[in-house]
């Protein structure tokens, strides 16, 4: 109980700190994604997930730039309860705009604002038209969107936290080129046959159905979001501020 | 008295320096005055009361509480100033406020705002726009406002122009006032020291030269000066960075030490910059007579 209080404090803390950066920017292209998704298409929608970056990725320069160490070191928290809180405050960016961009995407889908575009017939509002029909695009790119990003991000927070800013572009990039072997020795083998056939699930057509999956996949998300957490306060907490 | 931090036989090493059984405490009501050159070991102890770092061996106890197991609830009830704002450069004093209350118990924003008012400073700037007496008061109005009973100050009147120190010496003054509070007053400044401080702590080279009440410490020491050949045999060992030159010598001598010096040879009181120029002389001596 009083871990979660401490955490919850510090992600206040966070929030408040990239809140005069980033609020106002959010609002604007939050309101412009969405009155583009509304007449365009939905997909706009998911572009709110880059805007929500812009809560996450100038806390680390500031904490450089303003000393934070001194400030964690005097605080009455614990170390590892700062860590954490960084993690799930990644994750919690992630998922409120992800659910943001839920509650867009389906408010323009309902809407259908595109009908008051003048030459319905014309091939542009055809276009429109047919990106409003797909629903199961934008579900894809919501959900992918924020378990892409989500991983991406709370990762480079682990690798900087870990091993330092100076160093996370040297990690990112031997991490990229290990998986890129992987990649290529898997498409050899598969070239040869040598790989057991893969049968790739298909999203359920319901929504009850699409519902639990996008339950899950945020599940895995927050529980790896912890995970790197952990990981990087136990590191830490050897450490000496 | 009741101690309301103590130190005892800290050690902590790092490449190249350690911080060597070093022991001191401060009793309540009391501001000790914690000065030493730069790099003997001031803001290391500091970090170790923290608990920012890990110590080798020793005991620290702050409100009789451990320094280790004890660290959050030891924080709540602490203050400190560092010499350099530990705060978001780019938020002004009521954000910053907004930041800080939850994790204080005993946050009093009505008692942060008055001082703000006191100190005078401006609620609609940018905390990284101020000035570094502007950044010191800050960090005072927080450590008040979540009334901290022991203020930690490391280096803070290192940069600021007289006008803003002697606002700061002011401040801890006041605060002073009550006998349940403390404050250790890291500096390299002994003119702020001979002012406000009741204990003073020299550390050099890692390790506790003195440690005592200040009175005690300027009445303890003189700087003696007059011919070389005038110093008996006995007491040119005794002397504390000895220091000769064309016309004569100049060295300290700890009082006990002045009896039966002859008459030829002049003394005067130590101030504590003198004592401090003198042990940094001492380890130069030592270092040239092992040389020679």
């Amino acid at each position: 109980m009083k871990r979660m209080k401490d955490i919850l404090k510090v992600m206040r803390f966070d929030f408040l700190t990239a809140k005069p950066l980033a609020l106002r920017v959010f609002i604007i292209v939050t309101v412009i994604c969405f009155v583009l998704s509304l007449f365009f298409s939905p997909l706009i929608s998911s572009y709110i997930t880059f805007v929500a970056l812009i809560f996450v990725i100038p806390l680390q320069s500031v904490a450089d730039k303003s000393g934070f160490n001194k400030l964690y070191g005097i605080l009455p928290v614990k170390r590892k309860n700062i860590t954490r809180a960084r993690f799930l405050y990644v994750f919690l960016a992630h998922f409120l705009s992800e659910l943001l961009e839920g509650v867009l995407a389906v408010i323009a889908f309902n809407l259908k604002m595109y009908k008051i575009l003048p030459n319905q017939d014309g091939e542009a509002v055809q276009l429109i038209k047919k990106s409003f029909e797909d629903t199961t695009l934008i579900y894809v790119m919501i959900i992918g969107v924020f378990a892409f990003f989500c991983l991406l991000f709370s990762y480079m927070e682990m690798l900087a936290q870990i091993f330092g800013r100076e160093n996370e572009m040297k990690i990112i990039l031997i991490t990229l080129g290990v998986m890129t072997a992987i990649a290529i020795l898997l498409s050899v083998l598969n070239s040869y046959d040598m790989l057991p056939p893969i049968n790739v699930p298909k999203l359920p057509e319901d929504i009850g159905g699409r519902a639990i999956v996008a339950a899950v996949i945020n599940i895995v998300m927050l529980g790896v979001c912890l995970l790197f957490g952990e990981i990087t306060a136990s590191r830490l907490a050897k450490r000496e501020l | 008295m009741e101690n309301i931090l103590e130190i005892s036989g800290l050690n902590k090493a790092y490449d190249g320096f350690a911080l060597n059984d070093v022991s001191f405490s401060l009793p309540k009501g009391f501001i000790m005055g914690f000065v030493g050159e730069n790099g003997s070991g001031k803001t290391t102890t500091i970090r170790s009361i923290l608990n920012m770092a890990k110590i080798d061996s020793g005991k620290i106890t702050v409100f009789g509480l451990d320094s280790v197991s004890d660290t959050i609830e030891i924080k709540e009830r602490l203050g400190v100033v560092f010499d350099s704002l530990y705060l978001a450069e780019h938020l002004n004093v009521k954000q910053i406020e907004q930041q800080l209350k939850p994790f204080y118990k005993d946050w009093d924003s009505g008692e942060f705002f008055r001082r703000l008012k006191e100190f005078d400073l401006p609620d609609n700037k940018k905390v990284g726009d101020f000035s570094k007496g502007m950044k010191m008061k800050l960090m005072i109005a927080i450590a008040l406002s979540h009334k901290a009973e022991l203020i930690i100050l490391d280096e803070p009147t290192s940069g600021l122009d007289p006008v803003a120190r002697d606002e700061l010496l002011d401040i801890l003054t006041e605060y002073i006032e009550n006998d349940n509070r403390g404050v250790l007053f890291s500096t390299h400044i002994t003119a702020d020291i001979e002012r406000i401080a009741d204990y003073v702590t020299i550390l050099h080279n890692g390790k506790v030269w003195y440690t005592g009440t200040k009175d005690e410490l300027t009445e303890s020491y003189a700087v003696i000066k007059g011919a070389e050949n005038d110093i008996p045999a006995e007491l040119k060992s005794r002397l504390i960075g000895f220091h000769a030159y064309r016309n004569g010598f100049d060295a300290l001598i700890k009082t006990d030490d002045l009896a039966g010096i002859p008459d030829t040879l002049e003394y005067e009181k130590a101030s504590i910059d003198e004592i401090l120029v003198y042990i940094a002389k001492e380890d130069k001596y030592e270092k040239n007579e092992r040389h020679s």
